[in-house]
C-alpha cells in the first residue's frame, strides 16, 4: 500500500478541512435561504476554486453541493419554504410539525437522515462506482420511459386527503410543464406569443410560488393569530426515535443512490419515491401528511442519498447526471482533469484523496448542521407579522435572480395565488409539483423512444430493466387502487 | 483556504469600486479608455462552457488591461442579455458580452428578437473556438463519413443532440442537408443525458462537442469519424476534417464549430476598441491562454474586429437556411 | 371527500349543502378543461409540417393531461353534488378579516411585480415591507427601521458577496442624471 500515503499526502491538508468545512457552511446557508439552491451555490462558488489545488476546489464544490442539500429542508421545516425542490417533500411533514412545537425534533430527524444517507451514499461511490455506473448506461429512453411511470404512481400517495383533487393537481401540473417551445420540432406551445414563456415556466419561482407564497397570502387574508413560539423550545430527537426510523432511513439512502446514479433523474424523484415507499409500509400511513417524523426521515435519506451517487456517473463515466455535477465536471476540466475511466488510470491517487475528503465531507455535516439548527431555530421565534415580510422579500429577489426578470416574480406571485387556492379547497400542491417535474421526463423519453425506434413499439419492452419498472409501476397501481378502496370503505363504516 | 477568502474579499471590494465607479462613470468626459472597470457579461448561468471560459479570459485580460468584472445574465437562451446590450445606455463603453453560437441560432429560430445580431453590435474579436466531432458509437458498423452517408441514405438514421437549437443540434442539421440524407434528431435535455445514449448505440451518431467526447474516444467507447472545423485539430490528428473526408457527398463546405467572441454595444469608443484588440492579442499569445486551451479541446480564435463581423454575418446566413430547411423558424 | 359521511342527513351546520367546494371546484376545473381542450390546444399549440408518430405530437400530452383533469373534474363534482363535504373549523379563522389587511397585502404584491426595476430590489423592498408591516398594525418605530436596514443588508449580500445582480432601480438612475 505505498498507494496509501500518497493518498493521505495529498489528502491531510489544512486548505482540503477548511474547504470542506467552509463548502459545507456555504452549502447550508446559501440551501436554507429562500429562493437561493445548492445548484446556485455551487455555481457561484466556481470561479473562486480556480486559484486553488485540484482536490480542494473539488472537495469545496462537493461540500456546498451536500450542505446545500441539506440547508434547503431547513427553511422548509421553519417556515415552508422549501431552498430546494427535494425538499418541497421534506416539507411535506416538516412543516406540519413545525407548527405542533416540534420544529427541533424535525430539523434533527432531517439532520441525521441526511448524514446517514449521505455516508451509504458516499460506500456506493467508493465501492460500487464501476457496477452503478454499468446499470446506469443501461438505462436508454425507454428504461427511463418506464422509471417515470414507476415514479408517477408516487403522485397517489402525496396528494392528502382526496386522491382525486391530487391526480388533478398534477394533471394542471404536467399542462403547465408543457409550456414553452416544443422539445422535438421547436413549436410553440401555450406561449401565448409571450418572450418570456418560451423557455418554459421556470423552476424556482413556481416552487416557492407554490409553497412559500400560499403562506404569506394565509396570513394576511386571516386574522392576527397570537404568536406561538416553538422551535427552540421543542424536544430533540431521542436516540430511541432515530433507531425506529433507522430502517427507513436505510431504505430512502439505497433508493436515493440507485436514482442518484442514473443521471438526469433527479434528487426530487428519489424524496418523493422514497416517501412514498415508508408510507406504504408504515403503520402510521394516515399521519403522514399531517406531522409524520419517518416522513420527514424518509424524504431527507432519499434526497440526500442522491448526493453521493450523482458522482458516480460523473467520476467513472465522466457523465454529469445533473447540473450540478455538471458544473463540478467544469471544475475538473479548468484544472486539466477529466473525469471518466482514464482519471481512474492516471489520477488514482487524486481519486482516493478526492473520496476521503468526500466521507469527511458527512461528518462535518453532522457539525455545521448542528450550529446551523441552533441559529436557524430562532426563525421561528420571530413574530410572522416581521418574518413574513421578510421571506417574501427574500422569495422576489431569489425569483428574480433566476433569470434577471420581473416576469418570474409575477409568475411566482401568480403561482402563489393558485397554491392558496389549493390550499383553501384542500387540493394537495405536491402533486402539481410531481407533475410539472416528471411531466416533461415522461414526454420526453416517450417521444425519445419512439424516435430512436422508428415507430416500433415492442422497444418498450426490450430488456430485462424495462420489465422490472412494468411490474413495479403495476405493482404501485395495484396497491394505491386496493388502499383507496380499502380507506373508503372504512370511512363509509366509521 | 487563504486563498479563498483573499480572492473573494478582493472581488468584493472590487464589485463596490465598481459600483461606485458605475454611478459616477457616466458624468466624467471620456479622454483615456479605459477610465473605468470594464464589464464582461456571460448571458448564461455561472458554471457552464461560457462562463468558465469567460472568467478565465476575464482573468488573463485584466493583467493587461484594467479589471474585468464577469456578471452572469442568462435568460431566454442567451438573448435577454444580449437584448439588454444591444440597448445600450449608460456604461455600455466599458461593457463586453462572450457571444456564442446561440447568437446566430437564437437569431435565426427566433425573428421576433428586439435587435438585430450583426448591426447592434461591435465586434471585438473571436478568442477561442471548440470543434465538434462526428462520433458513432465503438461497435457502429460505420468507420468513415462516406460508409455512414451511404447508409443514412439508404435507411433512417438518428443523432442525438443536448436540445433544439444547440449548435450540436444544428451541425446535425447542416449535415443533413449537405448530404440529403435520412437523419432524425433525437434532442435530449443536456449533454449529460445525450451522451448515455450515444454510449450505448440507441442513437446512431452525434456531433458533439470536442470536450465532452474526447475522453471517450480515448477510451475506445467512441469513434470519431470526422471534426467539423476545415482542418484537423491538433487533438485528434489522426481524424480527417469534414470537409476532407465528406468529399464528394455534399460536405466540400461544411464547417461548424463552438465559437466564443467578445462583442459589445455599436457606439463602443474606437480608441477603446483598439486598446482591447491589442490587449487580447497578447492574452493570446501569452503562455497562460495556450495552457488553457487544451483543457477544453479548444483552439485560439482567428477572426478580429469586422472579419469577425463577417464570420458572424456568415453564420447568421447558415443557420437561417438551415433553419428554414429544418422546419426550425418560427 | 373520501372522508364524508355516506348519509342523507338535510343539509346541517356541519355540511355544506348541494354547492360546496367540491361539486363547485369540480364544475369549475371541468369547464376549464373542456376550454383548454377545444379552444386553447388548438388555438395555441402549432402542429409540425411532418410528424414521424402521433405520439410524437406537440398535442399529446397536454390533451392527456387535459382529459385527465376533465374526467376528474367531473368525478369531483359528481362526488361533491352526492356527499357534500364537511365544514371545517378554519373557515371561522377566515371571517372579519379587515378588508384594509388584504388591501395593504395586494399592494404590496403589486409593488414588487410592477416597480421592481424601477424602484430598484431596496427601494421596492423597503416599500413593501412597511406595507406589509402596516397592513398588520405594528406601532413599533424600529420594526419599520427594519424594513429599510433588511433590505439593504441582503440586497448587498445577493450583489457582493453571491455576485448575484439585482436591479439598482432606473427610477433614482435618472433622478441622479438630472
Amino acid at each position: 500500500m505505498e498507494n496509501f500515503s500518497e493518498v493521505l499526502t495529498l489528502f491531510l491538508s489544512v486548505d482540503n478541512f477548511l474547504a470542506i468545512a467552509a463548502g459545507v457552511l456555504v452549502g447550508v446557508v446559501v440551501g436554507a435561504i429562500p429562493g437561493l439552491t445548492a445548484t446556485m451555490a455551487v455555481a457561484l462558488a466556481l470561479p473562486f476554486t480556480f486559484s486553488m489545488e485540484p482536490v480542494t476546489a473539488i472537495l469545496l464544490l462537493v461540500g456546498i453541493y451536500k450542505g446545500g442539500m441539506y440547508g434547503g429542508s431547513i427553511t422548509a421545516i421553519l417556515i415552508r419554504t422549501p431552498g430546494s425542490p427535494a425538499s418541497a417533500c421534506t416539507l411535506l411533514d416538516g412543516y406540519p410539525m413545525a407548527q405542533q412545537g416540534k420544529a427541533k425534533k424535525a430539523l434533527k430527524t432531517a439532520l441525521y437522515s441526511s448524514v446517514v444517507a449521505d455516508m451509504i451514499s458516499n460506500i456506493a461511490l467508493i465501492f460500487f462506482a464501476s457496477y452503478l455506473a454499468k446499470i446506469a448506461l443501461n438505462f436508454g429512453p425507454p428504461e427511463y420511459f418506464w422509471l417515470i411511470c414507476f415514479s408517477l404512481t408516487i403522485i397517489v400517495s402525496v396528494s392528502g386527503s382526496s386522491v382525486v383533487k391530487g391526480l388533478i393537481a398534477a394533471g394542471l401540473g404536467i399542462i403547465v410543464s408543457t409550456i414553452g417551445l416544443d422539445a422535438v420540432y421547436g413549436t410553440q406551445r401555450l406561449t401565448f406569443d409571450n418572450y418570456n414563456l418560451m423557455d418554459r415556466v421556470s423552476f424556482i419561482p413556481l416552487l416557492i410560488g407554490l409553497f412559500a407564497i400560499p403562506e404569506v397570502i394565509e396570513f394576511y387574508t386571516s386574522k392576527v393569530a397570537p404568536h406561538i413560539r416553538t422551535a427552540v423550545s421543542g424536544a430533540s430527537l431521542t436516540w430511541k426515535e432515530f433507531k425506529g426510523l433507522l430502517k427507513t432511513i436505510v431504505r430512502g439512502s439505497l433508493i436515493g443512490v440507485i436514482i442518484g446514479a442514473i443521471p438526469g433523474t433527479g434528487a426530487t424523484s428519489a424524496a418523493f419515491i422514497s416517501y412514498s415507499e415508508a408510507k406504504r409500509t408504515s403503520p402510521r400511513k394516515a399521519n403522514f401528511g399531517k406531522g409524520e417524523i419517518e416522513g420527514v426521515a424518509a424524504a431527507e435519506s432519499g434526497n440526500n442519498g442522491v448526493a453521493g451517487a450523482t458522482l458516480i456517473p460523473l467520476l467513472s463515466l465522466g457523465i454529469p447526471g445533473d447540473v450540478i455535477t455538471a458544473i463540478i465536471l467544469g471544475a475538473f476540466m479548468i484544472h486539466g482533469l477529466t473525469p471518466g475511466p482514464v482519471l481512474f488510470q492516471e489520477n488514482l491517487t487524486l481519486v482516493y484523496a478526492l473520496f476521503c475528503g468526500i466521507m469527511v465531507s458527512s461528518f462535518v455535516l453532522v457539525f455545521v448542521g448542528n450550529a446551523a439548527i441552533r441559529y436557524f431555530s430562532l426563525i421561528a421565534d420571530i413574530p410572522k407579522t416581521i418574518l413574513l415580510p421578510i421571506v417574501l422579500m427574500f422569495c422576489i429577489y431569489g425569483a428574480y435572480a433566476v433569470n434577471n426578470s420581473t416576469f418570474d416574480i409575477a409568475l411566482m406571485l401568480a403561482f402563489g395565488v393558485v397554491g392558496f387556492v389549493f390550499n383553501r379547497t384542500g387540493i394537495a400542491a405536491a402533486p402539481f409539483l410531481i407533475g410539472f417535474i416528471l411531466g416533461p421526463m415522461f414526454e420526453d423519453n416517450l417521444r425519445r423512444t419512439m424516435l430512436i425506434s422508428k415507430g416500433d413499439l415492442s422497444i418498450f419492452f426490450r430488456g430485462p430493466i424495462t420489465w422490472v419498472f412494468v411490474m413495479l409501476t403495476v405493482a404501485s397501481l395495484i396497491f394505491a387502487i386496493r388502499r383507496y378502496w380499502v380507506a373508503r370503505k372504512e370511512d363509509a363504516l366509521a | 483556504m487563504m486563498k479563498l477568502m483573499k480572492s473573494r474579499l478582493k472581488g468584493k471590494m472590487l464589485c463596490t469600486l465598481a459600483a461606485v465607479s458605475l454611478s459616477f462613470g457616466g458624468l466624467v468626459q471620456a479622454d483615456e479608455w479605459p477610465e473605468d472597470n470594464i464589464r464582461l457579461v456571460v448571458p448564461y448561468s455561472a458554471g457552464g462552457t461560457t462562463d468558465l471560459l469567460s472568467r478565465k479570459v476575464a482573468d488573463l485580460l485584466q493583467k493587461e488591461l484594467t479589471t474585468v468584472v464577469v456578471e452572469n445574465r442568462p435568460g431566454a437562451g442567451s438573448t435577454v442579455a444580449t437584448g439588454q446590450l444591444a440597448r445600450g445606455g449608460r456604461g455600455s463603453d466599458h461593457m463586453l458580452l462572450m457571444a456564442s453560437p446561440g447568437h446566430t441560432i437564437g437569431a435565426s429560430l427566433y425573428p421576433n428578437l428586439r435587435y438585430d445580431p450583426v448591426a447592434d453590435f461591435a465586434f471585438v474579436r473571436n478568442v477561442i473556438n471548440i470543434p465538434n466531432v462526428m462520433v458513432v458509437p465503438s461497435d457502429s458498423p460505420y468507420n468513415t463519413v462516406a460508409e455512414f452517408v451511404e447508409a443514412a441514405r439508404e435507411q433512417q438514421l438518428s443523432f442525438s443532440s443536448p436540445g433544439i437549437g444547440s449548435s450540436i443540434h444544428m451541425s446535425g442539421e447542416l449535415f443533413k442537408n449537405l448530404t440529403q440524407t435520412n437523419l432524425v434528431h433525437v434532442p435530449f435535455r443536456g449533454s449529460g443525458e445525450a451522451l448515455p445514449a450515444l454510449l450505448s448505440g440507441d442513437v446512431d451518431v452525434a456531433f458533439e462537442n470536442m470536450p465532452t467526447v474526447y475522453p471517450h474516444i480515448q477510451s475506445g467507447k467512441l469513434k470519431a469519424l470526422a471534426v467539423t472545423t476545415p482542418t484537423a485539430s491538433e487533438f485528434l490528428p489522426d481524424v480527417p476534417s469534414m470537409q476532407q473526408a465528406g468529399k464528394g457527398y455534399g460536405l466540400e463546405s461544411y464547417e461548424t464549430s463552438a465559437w466564443f467572441g467578445l462583442i459589445a454595444h455599436k457606439s463602443f469608443p474606437e480608441e477603446g476598441m483598439a486598446k482591447l484588440q491589442a490587449a487580447l492579442d497578447r492574452v493570446m499569445a501569452g503562455e497562460d491562454f495556450k495552457k488553457f486551451l487544451p483543457q477544453f479541446g479548444a483552439e485560439a480564435g482567428t477572426v478580429v474586429g469586422d472579419d469577425f463581423r463577417q464570420f458572424v454575418q456568415n453564420e447568421l446566413q447558415k443557420w437561417s437556411d438551415v433553419a428554414e430547411k429544418a422546419n426550425l423558424k418560427r | 371527500m373520501e372522508k364524508s359521511e355516506l348519509q342523507f342527513v338535510a343539509a346541517s351546520e356541519s355540511h355544506y349543502g348541494r354547492c360546496n367546494p367540491n361539486s363547485v371546484l369540480g364544475c369549475a376545473f371541468s369547464i376549464l378543461a373542456l376550454g383548454f381542450l377545444f379552444y386553447v390546444i388548438p388555438s395555441h399549440i402549432e402542429i409540425p409540417g411532418q410528424m414521424q408518430h402521433p405520439l410524437l405530437s406537440p398535442r399529446f400530452l397536454p390533451q392527456l393531461a387535459g382529459w385527465l383533469v376533465l374526467v376528474l373534474s367531473l368525478i369531483l363534482m359528481v362526488d361533491g353534488l352526492v356527499t357534500p363535504p364537511k365544514r371545517s373549523e378554519a373557515d371561522e379563522f377566515r371571517r372579519g378579516v379587515p378588508i384594509m389587511r388584504q388591501v395593504l397585502m395586494v399592494a404590496a404584491g403589486v409593488v414588487y411585480v410592477l416597480f421592481f426595476e424601477e424602484l430598484g430590489a431596496i427601494g421596492s423592498g423597503f416599500l413593501a415591507s412597511v406595507l406589509l408591516f402596516l397592513a398588520s398594525d405594528l406601532r413599533n418605530i424600529w420594526v419599520y427601521a427594519l424594513a429599510i436596514i433588511f433590505p439593504a443588508i441582503v440586497t448587498l449580500l445577493f450583489i457582493y458577496v453571491l455576485n448575484v445582480p439585482l436591479p439598482p432601480g432606473t427610477l433614482w438612475e435618472s433622478l441622479s442624471l438630472i
